[in-house]
C-alpha cells in the first residue's frame, strides 16, 4: 500500500538529524537529547515543546541499542538503578507535565540554561 | 553514603532527573553519570551502565504521559529513535579511534553557544526563522 509506505518514511531533515544526533551522542558519550533537541529547534524548525517530545521518544529505542552495545549487564548495580529508576518514573510523569503547559519562551530559556550548565561541566570535567 | 541514606538520596536523585528528563526531553545520563562516579564512588564505567538502565524506563513513562495529553507524535519519535540508534552505535566504534578529549571540548563550546542562543531567542521571544 503506497499511502502505508508513505506514512513509515521520514522528512529527510529527521534522518539527517537522526544519524547525526545519533553519531554524535555515540561519539561524545553524551544523551542523545542534548544534541538532537537544539538540531530540531534551530534547523528543523520545530517548536520547542515538539522538539522535547520528540527526542524523550528517540531515546527509546537509542538506550535499547545502548544497553544492547555496551553489554551492560556485568556492570548495572541493579539496586542502585531500581532506587534511580523509582524516583524518575514519577519524575518523568511530572516533568512530561510541566513539558504540555509550560510557555514556550520559558520552554527555550530553561533547556538553554539547561545546555550551558551542560557544557561547562563537560569543559571543566571532561 | 552508605545503607538506608544512599537509597532515599538516590530516589530523590531519581525524581529530579525524571522531571527533566521529562521537561527537557533530555535522557538524563548528563546528570545520572557524574552524580554516580562523584557522589556514589562508581566507576565511570559502572555509573553509564547503571544510568542506561535508569534511562529507558524514565524515557518510556514521559513519553508515555506525553502520549496521553496529546503531546508530540510517539511513532515517528520511535521511528526518528531507530536511526538514532543506529548513528550512535556507528558513533561509539569512531569513538575508539578519535582523540576524544578534543571533541568533548569542540563540542562543549558548540552545546554552550547553542544553549545561549536558545536562552536568547526565548528571552527576546523570537522565532528561529523556518527555513525551506
Amino acid at each position: 500500500m503506497p499511502s502505508r509506505l508513505q506514512s513509515l518514511r521520514l522528512d529527510p531533515k529527521l534522518l539527517a538529524i537522526g544519524a547525526g544526533g545519533g553519531l554524535l551522542s555515540g561519539l561524545l558519550g553524551v544523551g542523545g537529547g542534548i544534541v538532537m533537541v537544539p538540531l530540531l529547534v534551530l534547523w528543523a524548525a520545530y517548536s520547542q515543546r515538539e522538539a522535547h517530545a520528540l527526542s524523550l521518544g528517540a531515546i527509546i529505542p537509542i538506550s535499547i541499542a545502548g544497553i544492547a552495545t555496551y553489554g551492560v549487564a556485568g556492570e548495572v548495580r541493579y539496586g542502585t538503578a531500581i532506587a534511580l529508576a523509582a524516583g524518575s518514573i514519577v519524575g518523568a510523569r511530572i516533568g512530561a507535565g510541566w513539558l504540555a503547559r509550560i510557555d514556550e519562551r520559558l520552554l527555550k530559556v530553561v533547556f538553554g540554561t539547561f545546555l550551558v550548565g551542560v557544557a561547562v561541566l563537560m569543559g571543566v570535567h571532561g | 553514603m552508605s545503607g538506608p541514606t544512599l537509597y532515599v538520596v538516590l530516589v530523590a536523585f531519581g525524581v529530579v532527573v525524571g522531571v527533566a528528563s521529562g521537561l527537557l526531553g533530555v535522557g538524563g545520563g548528563t546528570l545520572i553519570v557524574p552524580f554516580l562516579t562523584l557522589a556514589a564512588g562508581f566507576s565511570q564505567h559502572a555509573a553509564e551502565a547503571t544510568s542506561l538502565l535508569v534511562i529507558l524506563p524514565t524515557a518510556i513513562a514521559g513519553s508515555l504521559a506525553l502520549r496521553r495529553r496529546g503531546v508530540g507524535d510517539l511513532g515517528l519519535a520511535l521511528r526518528f529513535g531507530v536511526v538514532g540508534a543506529v548513528g550512535s552505535v556507528l558513533g561509539a566504534l569512531l569513538a575508539l579511534a578519535l582523540p576524544a578529549d578534543t571533541l568533548r571540548i569542540v563540542f562543549a563550546v558548540f552545546v554552550g553557544v547553542v544553549g545561549l542562543r536558545l536562552a536568547r531567542d526565548g528571552i527576546r521571544g523570537e522565532r528561529p526563522a523556518p527555513e525551506g
